[in-house]
């Protein structure tokens, strides 16, 4: 089909005040009177909080409150449950948690002042990683947990700091096993990654006189802030008002209140509006990164090469709250795809989210799906070379089909990954000899759901014959804006520039904000649906401005035309006319789906890379995504998803972790913490399947979460292919090449 | 200990007392009420503060306001000339430079540096000049399509 605005390669709309600075994110809200508040975090993993004293720091200059947490009510918060002290309440649980806040004229006397409070602790047995957590010996963080709010009881367990255990099955495991002629075990290990935001989280709040609540924070789901701030400081969500500012990208990772309460305690203590804006230290301190996974996978196949059955063990380390966690129980979807994008008659996969004295974990773009895509294509590539069988042939042979089910999903229907991965495949130089030492092919493939939820808009047909689009959902960095506008457009066809979107929290309810790949297609439905309902009362007012019946009246360029005279209205005229009772025109919409659609999103990846048997430094050569994709509704949109989904891909692959040693986290600044930077981009080409059939308006899929979930995998295949030797955890860096390579040829000679 | 300093910010003149300190960043953001330059990392890593001193591109997170006395500072909000967009902002937006656009402001001032040193840079050019600029969010495929969308304009065109 064609479309007309629709598939238009468009700059963003907040393109203009991005390029000039004008774009105001929460660190550059400046109100008359701001003050500063900044935090005293834990130095030891876990502790009893002895006594606090803020005496010495209260009378130093320029400093206008200290709080600790006997001056907060005795409240915990969380993304779903509430676990986590806004300050530590009598006990710390990792290195980095916030123990007391101060307040002062500007950042640098706030940070003098944290270091003149003295906290005396009471040190405590800790434990950092997650399978000795699970030990009975092992101590328990939170003994109190089935006792928080909103802990859902359905995946309470019985293992020690396991606060969280979901279970998903299909068909019969045991049966399962009991068809298999061979049976495979493989574990596998990824690090926490940091979602590497440029943006470190930011807050501010300003109490009107009237006792108004002002809050702006780098919070991709406003609505929900709202409602979750309102508990944690006793106040009616009516008084609240999130403003909505620019997000310096989300990634999953903007989600929480993180230090908006703090700001809110001070601002009432000290009667100015009060900013904190976290550094980048304090980010990768204390931030909520990617959970820290291990993935245990047992296979079992046929003799003819079938898999037919999956058992998966997946153990996030969820540091020392669950508090970043949104999902309604509390642990991390991706883990359901251990199965992979293989057709499995029998599976089962337990997730364990598990307490530990480490930073808190959370949610980074494909939550799990890329922990558990490196663990199932991995080993796809040791079963397929166990059983002699080629590896993509292997893959081909248990590919997902029509009228297949997916662990926590649906029935799929229209399924195309047998495309997706031979497109991945004839772009690539698969087919070609092997051409060098020390050169490999990897491929991997993943799929993904899109995400369901709720969403809102309001819109309004305004004087100037504008349409607003009002919607709570921030502009993250996605392009959502973009897509709105495109899709209220194209409904009513319109000139572009005739549609304006724009961001409003306060009136709406309950939304689900930005997340999960959700945005183009619950958002894109309901402003769709919206603009739908509006055309009508936009012809009805029109009518009755013409004097004839609605269905004598036709939108034609813009305007409401009598289909039988000359008689027309142009939309500024229909505006002055308004609606029933000279009201504007105007629809608010509230959607919720909570389930998806019968149908998944595919991603193959072919990685070409050579390994320097000297150094072990990896350079990719090659790398070919290729990508299901339904209509697209903005092409420069899309493709920036892809390539900056794949960058991230490669840096979970090949350089990203955030080490922790004994709960400390080491690599605190972006010096030490990598991120990949231009020169580590490997030459790329994109192949799109393209078929109309996607569940987004005008046919569209998700795009989102795609690239990034199988590079990691697919470069460990590679790396195995050009030098033989098999990573069993994450990131291969040039130092774990060189050992493993000299480890390697001893074993060898 | 506070000083007076004079430095000249987009072609202004201002007189700003700062303490020893201060940082430029800072400096620009909260004396001057420059916010479009952004603090990422403040360890001179990630670029998001860069700024033009004296048409040279520096990390404003690593510089003392004290070292911008007398100088001529270029920030993000210098570049459109009378609300008409520098060809290389024109460039970021066209070709999908950014995205959530925090990084953009340092972005485009590193570019302009580039561009007003080098008119025609290669690819490879354009790597080794922009590798002190991190953007997370677009891969910089896009970062290097904008550059050299930006060097294909017209001087002073869109």
């Amino acid at each position: 089909m064609s479309y007309g605005k629709i598939g238009q390669r468009l700059g963003r709309v907040e393109g203009p005040a991005k390029v000039t600075g004008e774009a105001k994110y929460t660190a550059d809200i400046l109100l008359p009177g701001m003050i500063w508040g900044k935090v005293l975090r834990s130095p030891l993993p876990h502790a009893k909080i002895v006594a606090i004293d803020t005496r010495e720091a209260e009378q130093m200059p320029g400093i206008l409150a200290v709080l600790t947490a006997k001056d907060l009510p005795d409240l915990l918060t969380g993304r779903l449950v509430y676990d986590m002290p806004v300050l530590a309440i009598d006990r710390v649980r990792f290195i980095g948690e916030k123990v007391a806040v101060v307040a002062a004229e500007d950042p640098d006397m706030a940070e003098d002042a944290l270091a003149s409070i003295d906290v005396e602790y009471e040190e405590m047995p800790a434990v950092f990683d997650a399978h000795e957590a699970m030990n009975p010996e092992a101590p328990l963080l939170h003994p109190d947990y089935r006792s928080y709010a909103h802990a859902p009881e359905k995946f309470f367990s019985d293992i020690p700091n396991v606060h969280s255990h979901v279970t998903w099955e299909l068909g019969d495991i045991d049966k399962g096993f009991a068809l298999a002629k061979q049976v495979f075990e493989h574990t596998f290990s990824t690090p926490a990654v940091h979602q590497g935001y440029i943006e470190p989280h930011a807050s501010v709040v300003a109490i009107d006189p009237d006792g108004r609540v002002n809050v702006w924070i780098s919070n991709k789901m406003p609505v929900r802030a709202r409602e979750l701030l309102a508990d944690v400081i006793e106040l009616p969500e009516e008084r609240i008002v999130v403003h909505l500012a620019q997000i310096g990208a989300d990634f999953g990772g903007k989600g929480s209140l993180m230090d908006a309460p703090l700001c809110y305690h001070l601002a009432k203590r000290t009667g100015r509006p009060v900013k904190m804006v976290m550094s980048y230290t304090e980010e990768l301190m204390a931030g909520n990164p990617r959970h820290p996974t291990s993935i245990f996978l047992r296979t079992g196949v046929t003799e003819e090469g079938q898999i037919v059955a999956r058992q998966a063990k997946v153990v996030f380390n969820s540091g020392a709250y669950a508090a970043f966690k949104p999902v309604p129980f509390v642990n991390i979807p991706g883990a359901k795809d251990a199965a992979g994008v293989y057709g499995t008659p029998h599976i089962r996969i337990d997730a364990y989210s598990v307490y530990a004295n480490c930073v808190p974990s959370g949610h980074f773009r494909a939550p799990g799906d890329l922990q558990v895509n490196f663990a199932v294509e991995s080993s796809m590539d040791m079963i397929a070379e166990d059983l002699g069988l080629d590896r993509l042939e292997f893959r081909k042979q248990n590919l997902l089909k029509d009228g297949d089910w997916v662990p926590g999903g649906p029935q799929l229907e229209e399924v195309r990954v047998a495309e997706t991965l031979a497109a991945a495949v004839k772009a690539s130089s698969w087919n070609q000899p092997k051409s060098q030492p020390n050169r490999g092919l990897g491929l991997a493939v993943s799929h993904r759901l899109i995400g369901t939820g709720e969403a809102n808009t309001q819109l309004t047909l305004k004087e100037d014959g504008t349409i607003q689009v009002l919607t709570p959902v921030p502009e993250v960095g996605t392009g959502a804006h973009t897509i709105l506008q495109q899709i209220v457009a194209e409904t009513l066809f319109l000139p572009l520039d005739q549609v304006r979107v724009e961001t409003a929290s306060e009136i709406f309810k309950t939304d689900s904000g930005s997340g999960a790949s959700r945005v183009t297609y619950v958002g894109g439905q309901v402003v769709q649906q919206a603009a739908g309902e509006l055309m009508k009362l936009i012809l009805a007012a029109g009518a009755k401005g013409l004097g004839c019946a609605e269905n004598e009246v036709v939108f034609e360029g813009g305007r409401v035309v009598r289909s039988d005279s000359d008689g027309s209205l142009s939309l500024v005229e229909v505006a002055k006319l308004g609606g029933d009772g000279k009201s504007a025109l105007r629809v608010k919409k509230l959607l919720n789906l909570s389930e998806g659609p019968p149908m998944t999103t595919f991603t193959a990846q072919v990685v070409e890379l050579e390994v320097d048997p000297e150094t072990g430094q990896i350079r990719l050569l090659d790398v070919v995504t290729a990508h299901d994709v339904g209509t697209i509704i903005n092409p420069l949109g899309h493709q920036g998803q892809i390539e900056g989904g794949l960058l991230q891909g490669v840096g979970f692959g090949l350089l990203e972790e955030l080490r922790i040693e004994d709960g400390q986290v080491s690599t605190l600044n972006l010096g030490d913490y990598k991120l990949p930077n231009i020169r580590d981009i490997p030459p790329l080409t994109t192949v799109l399947v393209e078929e109309e059939l996607g569940p987004a308006p005008f046919h569209g899929k998700a795009i989102g979460e795609s690239s990034i979930t199988p590079t990691g995998a697919a470069i460990a295949n590679a790396v195995y292919d050009a030098v033989g030797v098999r990573f069993h955890d994450l990131p291969i860096n040039a130092e774990k090449v060189y050992w493993a390579l000299q480890q390697h040829r001893g074993g060898k000679g | 200990m506070t000083h007076t300093i004079r430095l000249n910010v987009n072609g202004k003149e201002h007189t700003v007392e700062v303490s020893s300190r201060r940082l430029l960043v800072d400096c620009l953001r909260y004396d001057l009420g420059l916010t479009g330059t952004k603090e990422g990392c403040s360890v001179g890593v990630c670029g998001a503060c860069t700024v033009l001193m004296d048409g040279k591109p520096i990390s404003s997170c690593l510089a003392l306001a004290l070292f911008a006395d007398g100088k001529e500072i270029v920030t993000v909000e210098g570049l459109a000339r009378e609300d008409r967009l520098d060809r290389v902002q024109q460039a970021f937006i066209d070709y999908g430079g950014f995205q959530c656009g925090i990084c953009t402001p340092g972005m485009v001032v590193t570019a302009k540096a580039l561009l007003d040193e080098n008119p025609d840079p290669s690819v490879d050019e354009i790597k080794e000049w922009m590798m002190g600029n991190l953007c997370r969010c677009t891969g910089y495929y896009k970062v290097i399509e904008s550059i050299q969308g930006a060097a294909a304009a017209e001087e002073g065109g869109g």
